[in-house]
């Protein structure tokens, strides 16, 4: 009986880690909803041409120079009424939870203290800056 | 062919022979344990991922209370604009001939049915020339315009045919608590 009971006490501990991961992803789900969600849509797909998506492109993006801190300091992040660390949680929930498949392997989370600086770095024309960036991350994925 | 006398008698045998079958092959402490472990698993199940708190309008398994025709009614804490329930829409839908804008405001609203709070979409229903029955106008947690994406002052019909506002829905997109 003992490997069965194994078996069992594994499975309830899978299930109590599967429900204390799920909650902590829902505190980043809902402050992406509350901050993000209106115009990016709840599922990052957002409503071209007025709202960017925020989906697979991204993890193209943090791989350029510069890419990383756009996301931060792009204006609907760094002037979100919301905290560096809040920031911080929803940026890398974005990343991981609608770019999976185009981040690189290597990838790491942005740190509190990247973002706290990138965000006071503003930038003067987000869209030219935008542009800009794109024509990096498409000549490099050529 | 076989009588009715027969087949009861047979279903009889057949019965009593199963179940002795069963009483003498298994045991009834392994049987507890197993229906035991099984309540408990599907007592966690429902915690697992909640994707579907998020998916469309609860509005079925949600206690609510108030009159959505009025602007006092608890979903509307951060409304601007005009209730699409008074043109012949519903809470959660916009009426006839008007298209929902894709993008929406979003807030959280405290229900007084049981006193959480709930992550409310403001979806605005465009098209048509506003409908001027039902103006209503509250702002918990509004910010002026120079925060134009926690302004509710400003018109949300983007990503739609036309950019006439008609009136508003409030669509409660799931309980407000973990952030």
């Amino acid at each position: 009986m003992r490997p069965k009971l194994a078996a069992h006490h594994g499975l309830v501990m899978l299930l109590l880690l599967a429900t204390a991961n799920s909650a902590y992803a829902e505190g980043e789900r809902e402050l992406y909803l509350l901050h993000c969600g209106g115009c990016h849509r709840p599922h990052g797909y957002g409503a071209e041409p007025e709202v960017p998506g925020l989906r697979d492109a991204l993890g193209k993006m943090v791989q350029v120079e510069g890419g990383r801190d756009y996301l931060i300091r792009v204006p609907g992040a760094a002037q979100s009424p919301i905290t560096d660390r809040e920031l911080q949680r929803i940026v890398n929930w974005i990343l991981l939870e609608f770019n999976a498949d185009t981040l690189p392997p290597d990838f790491t989370p942005l740190s509190l203290q990247e973002v706290s600086m990138a965000r006071t770095n503003v930038l003067a024309d987000p869209l030219k800056f935008r542009q800009q960036l794109w024509r990096q991350v498409l000549a490099t994925s050529q | 062919m076989m009588g009715s006398q027969e087949i009861l008698r047979w279903l009889d045998d057949f019965t009593q022979k199963s179940s002795r079958g069963l009483a003498q092959r298994s045991s009834r402490r392994h049987f507890m344990g197993r229906l035991g472990a099984l309540l408990v698993g599907a007592s966690a199940l429902p915690l697992l991922p909640v994707a579907r708190v998020f998916a469309a309008d609860q509005t079925d398994t949600l206690k609510e209370m108030g009159d959505p025709k009025s602007c006092d009614y608890w979903r509307y804490c951060a409304l601007g604009g005009t209730l699409c329930t008074c043109c012949g829409g519903s809470v959660t839908t916009c009426p006839p001939g008007a298209e929902p804008s894709p993008i929406s405001w979003i807030g959280t609203c405290r229900n007084p049915a049981d006193g959480k709070d709930y992550l409310i979409s403001y979806n605005d229903c465009c098209g048509k020339a506003v409908c001027n029955r039902c103006y209503c106008h509250r702002s918990e947690r509004d910010l002026p315009v120079y925060a134009p994406s926690k302004a509710n002052d400003i018109l949300w019909c983007f990503g739609t045919q036309s950019h006439a506002y008609h009136c508003t829905v409030a669509v409660v997109m799931g309980e407000a608590s973990a952030a």
